[in-house]
């Protein structure tokens, strides 16, 4: 930690410079000092200054403290700079070294103060600079003019009362348009209004067979069946639409997409990742809980209030309680041993996460410094720290440096004594396989203390830079063990001065392995029979008395001497062995992994009760300012009124109900957004987890608080949202439309981003889309909901040392299933823009990257599916135009052009016929084969991973 | 209009789709010698070769990474005062926070020669490297902040032990492209996924194509180890070239429809690059193809050296193709170069494994001329403690350790910095993480202040706030 700190002081920018300035402002004390002209100064100690002093602070101080660079707040080139300090206070006090904190920095001894930061000065120099200070820090430096630097800040409180995302919600009149009849909802006439302002037309509305596939994605994430398709072209009613939508709506596959995107904004995770990557055995409930939020279409200020304080609602139960694994998933430092660290590290996460996920507000940076751009500042960040330090986040329970997360246990007595009974089962496989491993190695080294003048005899017939290969022609004729001798020979070596081995050199170096031989043989044999002797009478006997048989037999029972075995399993023992050794270990991990968890969930839960915390000056849990209560961020606040907050609870639900409430500026504004981001490919807020200074301004604002207004008065319901959006002509209309058809005003030039939404913007299916679209039309998905499904037992390691992954992603089942693993995760996610499941995300990326394609081309998943759709086009009694027609509908959602069929029927020909059996017979495996990689060509085209 | 421009003049190449594809597919083949052209092929790649801040001394990187923390008193920063004061306690205050509870001093039971014309010590655990030591600028004062695996090892890749943050890699490869676009930019080879795993080869908040690309993982040999779904083990390539064509015909068709969209064209490219990859990558990777010479002076043909030697060989191959950051990483089974106890039996058998073969790297690197535009860099997470810990192993140490690098842009046959008389702390020309980060992107000519990416509304950096080139190492 030492050097942590000493970064900290020359890392910091002047940032956290506002309060600084603030209270010198304040204090007139201090101000009549910093600006009072110098005394007169001696000319001898004007001398001394100036010969020994000021080369001094040039030579090691400038760099980060002169000449406009402030570290830490803090300028040493003018005596007001000096004298005026840093972050941490007045960096001398003129006549008092022992006070001041340049003395104690150069000095060295404090860990967290050490200047200059690259090494420390000559004890000839701190002494030049104890005697500056002790005779009263004479100095001539005048502060020079303003060099025009100002201290960056963020904006004030006043100013960001009035940025947009801070003002309250509006209540905006719906526009009026020219284009009258195309407004179906006031969505459209928002949307148009715009548009028209901009001379631009919306443009027309989609066909029905791309709107079913469009929403059929959008609310389920998979794509619509055959039967489902012509179902909607058969529905000429006026509300056909609808009704599909209801249908979605009402799927429980609903849930499973929707939920998956707030899994997104909640950092969703099966693993901690970070340092210690052990699995979160429990977090599957969290997801379930999710899901099913979304299902049920639970209100989304309730859904908020559970997330953060549903332990402690009065009516908290096992689904509230559960709702709180946000606050838990972060992914944690788990063996960081400084445990004060970690608990401000982890509120930190904590604070970014809720700040992200439910206002699009960053509070990570706050922790060292007001915001420097969002009117946020460090009082309001150590108020909420106050609220998450009074909160558990841990469980008293370690796994040796590591720190357990807390989990909330729902298990019953007979539950945890079932439970004791598996975990002693555990315990014994694994020490079976450490017991196996002893075993072997003692046997192993008996047979090499049976064996040492031969090992010393051999080791004479190489020497150190001989490969293995030779040493094992050398060892396996004589029944050594070819690693042990060649350690010998290396510890021969490296312990040539041992005075026990010195003979061995003296008669190698003369070539006489005879006389190695003549000479220990007889030295091994009577220490070890000395040994038995002594041992016979006294077992507890650890040494020979003898002082030439001692050193013998100490050689010998080294365990780390001459004749050391090799710790690694695969040196040292041999196939048989190693073979049983693994399937030992193996068995006790597979049993491990298999075994039931106790009933629990990852919760908070409240922990001692923080009325204030301090500020950490410059993040520092080493440096505390001045304490500040429980409140929430100034600048967010709508009531005069301050809070009180309950004396005997963290303070999560009152923090709770102020965000979900309707008077809150973001948190309706936030999740709208989010609603249409995940609808439109991009939100009115383009960054959706950012609502701040930095991030984007709304295309639509007067939308953004339309909607965010009726969702407040629909009741916070996410699927009335849905239901609106999807009725609204912007939803239906048309994608990108090939150049010539474009209209006349042509659009793609006014507005090229179309953020004005002029069309509907093409998107590409997201991983767990793809995913699950390939095994949906080759008829493999399992749409099963629920359960645990990551293959690990709670806390399990999911890598050891040995980076073997255990982890499979072979299941059929929706994507959302699939395991979550920080650190590793599932290569299909990770290369088709799978968010960081460290951090909150609103808005996933699309790239298009090279190793996508290998994925498409080479992986089994595809591949299977593409088989099992060929296998299932063939099995039926239709001709292969039929088959071709068949695999379009299943895959695009569309009927095949007659030349795309005749290109298909080309394609599986000529493939069908590089394998014929005789003039018409075509081998079948090849028939397949050909159906098979038409199918893959299906799964891999463009058409087919854009929807429109 | 000039952006309509070329999106329309690159359609047309594309629309000729066999000939066109055939056509940037020889060119990219042809690397160097069609530059012009291939400067079109990489007009829409980000990957595309970028113009350093300054001119660079170094072209490229290669990280040989020592996992666990391999001890700096017993190989590169000897302490006689150790030797003198062994079993005593260490006269010195011990930080904080420490990992494990710290005995008392351990002398090395090691011993150092004076090598070469630099006469540097090197302890006798690198009999084969130490030849090299006038190629070698050892860095003794190299420090960091985490005293656990994990945190180190984050901090030393990404620069951060608190959040996830885009790898060195990631960043150099943000920065400076790639020379060879049949190949990935940024390549590590059998990395460990425990500790960090992917996050130490992530972009994080950067773009997926700075991504590192594994070659298999610690568990794996390197002879084994392969970039996932890199060939197709059901179809031979011929076959497969029928279907990208039917694939290639279905998106032209499409494209038709869809009218201008970026990535939808970027897609198309991405199938051909990847059909190119599936020979690229195996070819590069084959040592096979190397002289019986060229593998015995890595250490091949020695059960011992050859896992190691696999690797330091497929890094030559990867380097000279114009691969911009290749790392390497040696991670045993078990527990790596990390001696709580048996230093000697540990650190004798890791020293073993890698010296022969980086003492082979960095000749052949220097018989290639490789050598004058490559930087390598040597070293763990931390270092070890001078006390003991137990009887005989000694516990992670990050205050003071001892890294080296080697090759293009830094002096060789010189020490830079030192720890105190014991071992313990960085006292002299201290070299933080960060100072080690922004003197590598120093030395590839990339000013580390100016490298940046704006993520969550601020501008990040590799060295976040700090960094410090040391300037006296270089060349």
């Amino acid at each position: 930690m030492k050097i942590t700190m000493s970064r900290v002081l020359c890392i910091i920018l002047a940032v956290s410079t506002v309060s600084l300035t603030f209270s010198s402002r304040l204090s007139g004390e201090e101000k009549s000092g910093v600006g009072k002209a110098p005394a007169k100064i001696d000319a001898g100690h004007l001398k001394f200054f100036e010969k020994e002093v000021r080369p001094l602070l040039v030579k090691h101080c400038y760099d980060c403290h002169g000449d406009g660079e402030t570290d830490g707040g803090l300028a040493i080139d003018s005596r007001e700079g000096i004298l005026q300090g840093g972050d941490s206070g007045k960096a001398i006090v003129p006549g008092k070294p022992e006070e001041s904190l340049l003395i104690e920095a150069v000095r060295y001894k404090n860990e967290d103060m050490q200047m200059p930061p690259d090494g420390q000065l000559s004890q000839a120099e701190i002494d030049v600079l104890e005697k500056w200070i002790a005779i009263g820090a004479p100095d001539p430096r005048e502060k020079k003019a303003d060099s025009g630097q100002k201290p960056v800040m963020g904006m004030s409180v006043a100013e960001g009362k009035k940025f947009w995302s801070f003002m309250p919600v509006s209540n905006p009149p719906i526009p009026e348009v020219k284009n009258k009849s195309w407004v179906k909802t006031p969505i459209d006439a928002f949307i148009l209004a715009k548009l028209e302002e901009n001379g631009l037309s919306p443009a027309p509305r989609a066909s029905k067979t791309t709107l079913i596939r469009r929403v059929t994605y959008d609310l389920i994430g998979l794509p619509p069946t055959p039967e489902q398709i012509d179902a909607f072209l058969a529905d000429d009613s006026p509300d056909a639409f609808q009704k599909v939508v209801e249908r979605l709506l009402n799927s429980p596959q609903y849930g499973v997409r929707w939920g998956r995107h707030w899994l997104d904004v909640a950092r969703y995770a099966d693993s901690n990742g970070l340092d210690e990557n052990l699995a979160f055995g429990n977090a599957w409930r969290y997801r379930d809980y999710v899901i099913d939020s979304y299902n049920k279409d639970k209100p989304f200020d309730r859904f908020l209030i559970e997330q953060i304080a549903g332990d402690l609602l009065p009516e908290a139960n096992r689904e509230t309680i559960t709702g709180t694994g946000f606050l838990v998933l972060g992914a944690k430092v788990l063996a960081e041993p400084d445990h004060d660290k970690l608990t401000m590290d982890t509120i930190d996460e904590q604070l970014e996460a809720l700040g992200r996920a439910f206002l699009g507000m960053s509070f990570g940076c706050v922790r060292c410094h007001d915001h420097k751009f969002d009117p946020i500042k460090q009082s309001d960040y150590y108020a909420l720290g106050a609220i998450f330090k009074g909160t558990k986040t841990f469980s008293d329970k370690k796994m040796g440096a590591i720190k357990l997360w807390h989990e909330h246990s729902f298990a019953t007595k007979e539950e945890l004594e079932s439970l004791k009974k598996i975990d002693a089962e555990i315990a014994k496989k694994k020490s079976a396989a450490s017991a196996f491993k002893t075993k072997a190695t003692t046997k192993l080294r008996d047979e090499a203390r049976r064996n040492a003048t031969r090992y010393l005899v051999a080791a004479t017939q190489f020497d150190t830079s001989a490969p293995l290969k030779r040493v094992r022609e050398i060892a396996e004729p004589l029944g050594l063990h070819p690693r042990i001798l060649h350690h010998c020979r290396l510890h021969l070596e490296f312990h040539r001065d041992d005075p026990f081995f010195v003979k061995w050199h003296e008669l190698n170096v003369q070539g006489d392995a005879a006389g190695i031989r003549q000479y220990y043989e007889p030295l091994f044999k009577q220490a070890e029979t000395a040994f038995v002797e002594a041992r016979k009478k006294d077992p507890k006997t650890k040494k020979l008395d003898d002082p030439k048989l001692e050193p013998a037999r100490a050689a010998l029972y080294d365990l780390y001497g001459f004749l050391e075995v090799p710790a690694e399993p695969e040196f040292a023992f041999d196939q048989k062995t190693l073979k049983e050794y693994y399937r030992l270990m193996e068995e006790a991990r597979v049993m491990e992994s298999k075994a039931p968890d106790e009933t629990a969930v990852m919760a908070v839960a409240d922990g001692e009760v923080q009325e204030q915390l301090p500020i950490h000056i410059r993040g520092s849990h080493r440096n505390l300012g001045k304490p500040v209560a429980r409140e929430f961020p100034q600048v967010m606040r709508t009531s005069l009124v301050r809070p009180v907050f309950r004396s005997d609870q963290s303070g999560r639900l009152e923090l709770a109900r102020w965000m979900a409430s309707t008077t809150h500026p973001l948190t309706a504004r936030v999740y709208v957004n989010r609603i249409w981001r995940w609808h439109f490919g991009e939100g009115i807020v383009k960054t959706t987890d950012n609502f701040g200074k930095l991030g984007a301004k709304p295309t639509h604002p007067e939308l953004l608080d339309w909607l965010a207004r009726r969702f407040m008065q629909t009741g916070w319901s996410t699927k009335q949202m849905h239901r609106l959006i999807l009725s609204s002509n912007v939803y239906q209309m048309r994608s990108q439309i090939a150049g010539g058809e474009k209209t006349v005003n042509h659009p793609e030039k006014i507005d090229p981003e179309n953020s004005l939404l002029w069309e509907f913007r093409i998107q590409r299916l997201e991983a767990e889309q793809l995913r699950d679209a390939v095994l949906a039309a080759s008829g493999r998905l399992d749409t099963s909901l629920g359960g645990k499904t990551v293959p690990l037992r709670n806390r399990q390691f999911v890598f050891n040392h040995t980076s073997v992954d255990h982890t499979k992603y072979d299941s059929l089942r929706r994507a959302v299933y699939l395991p979550v693993i920080r650190n590793n995760l599932y290569t299909l996610f990770e290369q088709f823009d799978f968010p960081d499941p460290t951090t909150p995300t609103g808005n996933r990326n699309t790239t298009t990257v090279a190793p996508q394609a290998l994925l498409m081309l080479n992986s089994p998943l595809i591949m299977d599916s593409a088989d099992a759709l060929a296998q299932m086009l063939l099995e039926q009694p239709i001709s292969d135009i039929e088959r071709i027609s068949v695999a379009y509908r299943k895959t695009l959602g569309r009927r095949p052009t007659d030349l795309e069929s005749k290109k298909a029927m080309y394609f599986i020909q000529g493939i069908s016929e590089l394998a014929m059996l005789d003039a018409t017979q075509v081998d079948p495996v090849q028939k397949q084969r050909a159906w098979s990689l038409f199918c893959q060509a299906l799964f891999s085209s463009n058409e087919f991973i854009y929807v429109r | 209009m000039n952006h309509n421009c070329t999106l329309r003049q690159r359609r047309l190449l594309l629309k000729n789709s066999a000939v066109g594809f055939g056509h940037l597919a020889l060119m990219a083949m042809l690397g160097e010698e069609a530059k012009a052209e291939r400067k079109q092929v990489a007009s829409n790649n980000p990957l595309a070769p970028k113009p350093p801040h300054f001119p660079p001394r170094a072209k490229r990187i290669v990280f040989l990474f020592m996992k666990g923390g391999p001890s700096h008193v017993d190989t590169f920063d000897p302490k006689p005062m150790l030797t003198k004061y062994d079993g005593t306690p260490p006269p010195f205050d011990l930080p904080k926070v420490t990992f494990a509870k710290q005995g008392n001093l351990l002398k090395s039971p090691w011993k150092f020669h004076r090598r070469g014309q630099s006469g540097l010590p090197v302890s006798e655990l690198f009999p084969h490297l130490s030849k090299h030591i006038d190629d070698l600028c050892i860095l003794r004062s190299v420090h960091g902040t985490n005293p656990a695996h994990g945190g180190a090892l984050l901090k030393i890749h990404t620069g951060s032990d608190q959040f996830v943050r885009p790898s060195m890699g990631s960043w150099i490869t943000y920065g400076l492209g790639t020379e060879n676009q049949n190949l990935p930019a940024f390549i590590t080879i059998c990395p460990t996924l425990a500790h960090g795993g992917v996050n130490n080869w992530g972009t994080a908040f950067l773009p997926a194509y700075c991504q590192g690309t594994p070659i298999g993982n610690a568990s794996i040999p390197a002879a084994k180890a392969k970039v996932k779904h890199i060939q197709n083990d059901r179809i031979d390539l011929s076959l497969q070239r029928k279907q990208l064509d039917l694939i290639s015909s279905m998106n032209h068709d499409h494209l038709k429809t869809v009218g201008e969209n970026q990535s939808i064209e970027g897609r198309l490219n991405s199938f051909e690059l990847a059909y190119r990859m599936q020979s690229s990558m195996p070819e590069a990777q084959d040592i096979s193809q190397e002289t019986s010479a060229t593998q015995a002076m890595y250490g091949i043909d020695d059960a011992v050296t050859e896992d190691f030697g696999r690797q330091c060989l497929m890094a030559r191959r990867f380097l000279e193709r114009g691969v911009r950051y290749v790392q390497v990483t040696h991670s045993d089974s078990e527990v790596q170069w990390d001696q709580h106890s048996n230093l000697y039996q540990g650190h004798t058998k890791n020293a073993t494994e890698v010296d022969k073969p980086i003492a082979g790297f960095l000749q052949d690197l220097k018989q290639r001329g490789l050598l004058d535009d490559t930087l390598v860099l040597w070293g763990g997470e931390f270092g070890r403690t001078p006390t003991s810990q137990g009887t005989n192993g000694r516990d992670h140490n990050p205050h003071g350790f001892t890294m080296w690098m080697a090759g293009a842009g830094v002096k060789g046959g010189y020490a830079y910095g030192a720890t105190d008389d014991f071992g313990y702390y960085a006292i002299e020309n201290k070299m933080h993480v960060n100072d080690l980060h922004a003197t590598i992107l120093h030395i590839l000519g990339i000013d580390h202040e100016r490298l940046t990416y704006r993520y969550a509304s601020r501008d990040f950096r590799l060295t976040d706030l700090a960094g410090r080139v040391a300037k006296d190492i270089l060349a």
